[in-house]
């Protein structure tokens, strides 16, 4: 007990201070956090749209894929991403292991599924006859997906939220693929780990206290939009 | 002249026919009411007179120009009719953006815009409530919204699916009333489902009848 109230209160005091290697820390993870959820929403948003709204064989197989990798695991994203950027890997020239390129390219494929299926529940949500509505007041193809979209803005922000909460936690492709290079590499999870390993709590617990408070602010917004979304459909 | 013609026109949904017409003209600038009981397919005929079902058999013309079901015909045909549903939909948004709306994609200018969004809502009685939140009105409300962003597009043909179901005699008073001075005074085509004998004396100059989805009269 006296271990925890100890290095709490010297990461308080490492907080207050705005320590250059707790700001780094944060900065980096932001970043990548930041880039692989702006891309995994340019595709995934759009992506998600088109399978809620067309009809085409295997759309169900398609949702059940979408599903089924929401559940995978970091480690197997970030050993299949190694073995396509280590040396021997086909994208090896490029040279991206253990760079913050290559943690991006990792958080984008973890949360692609993620961003997809949460957009293609909240155009499912939408009533159908927004659709006929804006056809008949002679709204083109390209108007009709902007009014669907509009109309699902709260849950398709609360997917980008979802995702965002999603890369700031995670650790194991951050690890694996960005290789824990203070400075360049380290995130807050990585970070943690690390500190954890060497039986040095402080910058962990201060990390940890940043952390949850991002996943606190997360689910408010999530919160508030999902809520939003709900005002908006009574 | 003959505006629409329907030829041997079948709408199969699974394995049952929901709509099936042999033959129907409907006249440029006459008012019509569409009759039949629950299920007789008025509804889905209104969809396809308004070009948004197209998923069906049969020769439909309109303007003596058979309708091709291609994306560039049918925003075309699209934007000289339009639909106002039994249970219409509003945008998020104010009643300004909802009305605006169509008249935003057929590209008029900001200015005229303003002037016809402001003389169709006093055309419905809704001026008060230009900038207020379209989610917040009631049934009645919405649909007089709802026709008058029909209106406000100047339509060749409106279409009404069952224009004063489910609301109460007040509103039902100030849409009809709003038909009615539209027929008096423009010449434009008005097709109206309707179980209300009297708003159909009272309005229509021909009927349509339905039946299980057969025409049983048109006169």
């Amino acid at each position: 007990m006296d271990l925890l109230v100890d290095s709490l209160t010297s990461a308080i005091l490492l907080l207050i201070s705005l320590d250059e290697e707790l700001i780094s820390i944060v900065g980096v993870s932001l970043k990548v956090s930041g880039f692989s959820t702006l891309s995994a929403a340019i595709v995934g948003i759009p992506l998600g749209f088109a399978v809620a709204y067309s009809r085409f064989f295997g759309k169900r197989f398609v949702i059940t894929c979408l599903n089924t990798l929401l559940a995978l695991p970091t480690v197997v994203i970030g050993l299949v991403v190694y073995s396509f950027i280590s040396r021997q890997g086909i994208f090896g020239p490029l040279e991206l292991l253990y760079t913050q390129k290559a943690i991006i390219i990792g958080q984008f494929i973890l949360i692609i599924p993620l961003v997809t299926t949460l957009t293609i529940a909240a155009i499912s949500k939408i009533d159908r006859r927004y659709r006929r509505t804006a056809l008949t007041l002679g709204a083109n193809r390209y108007q009709v997906a902007w009014v669907i979209l509009k109309e699902a803005r709260f849950g398709i922000t609360a997917a980008v939220i979802a995702a965002f909460g999603r890369v700031i936690a995670e650790v194991g492709i951050s690890m694996m693929l960005g290789g824990n290079a203070k400075g360049f590499t380290r995130t807050m999870t990585t970070a943690m780990a690390l500190e954890y390993d060497k039986g040095e709590f402080v910058l962990a617990v201060a990390l940890g206290i940043i952390l949850m408070s991002i996943a606190f602010s997360l689910n408010l917004l999530f919160h508030f939009f999902q809520g939003r979304g709900e005002y908006d459909a009574l | 002249m003959t505006l629409y013609e329907l030829n041997n026109v079948k709408c199969i949904h699974g394995s049952q026919a929901i709509l099936d017409i042999n033959r129907l003209n409907i006249e440029a600038g006459t008012i019509y009411s569409l009759i039949g009981p629950n299920g007789a397919g008025k509804t889905t005929l209104l969809q396809i007179l308004a070009f948004l079902d197209v998923d069906y058999q049969g020769v439909l013309t309109f303007c003596s120009r058979p309708v091709d079901n291609n994306s560039k015909q049918l925003l075309d045909l699209r934007r000289r009719v339009v639909l106002v549903d039994q249970y219409p939909l509003l945008f998020t948004g104010t009643v300004w953006k909802n009305i605006e709306f169509g008249l935003k994609v057929r590209k008029v200018s900001a200015e005229e815009r303003k002037e016809r969004i402001e003389r169709v809502l006093e055309q419905v009685g809704m001026t008060a409530f230009i900038q207020a939140d379209a989610r917040t009105l009631s049934g009645g409300e919405t649909k007089r919204i709802a026709l008058a962003r029909a209106l406000v597009l100047n339509p060749e043909v409106l279409l009404c699916d069952e224009p004063t179901a489910n609301v109460d005699k007040e509103n039902q008073e100030i849409i009809l009333n709003i038909l009615a001075q539209m027929v008096k005074e423009k010449k434009k085509t008005i097709i109206f489902s309707t179980h209300s004998l009297s708003q159909m004396q009272k309005l229509a100059e021909k009927t349509i009848q339905l039946e299980a989805g057969c025409l049983k009269s048109s006169c």
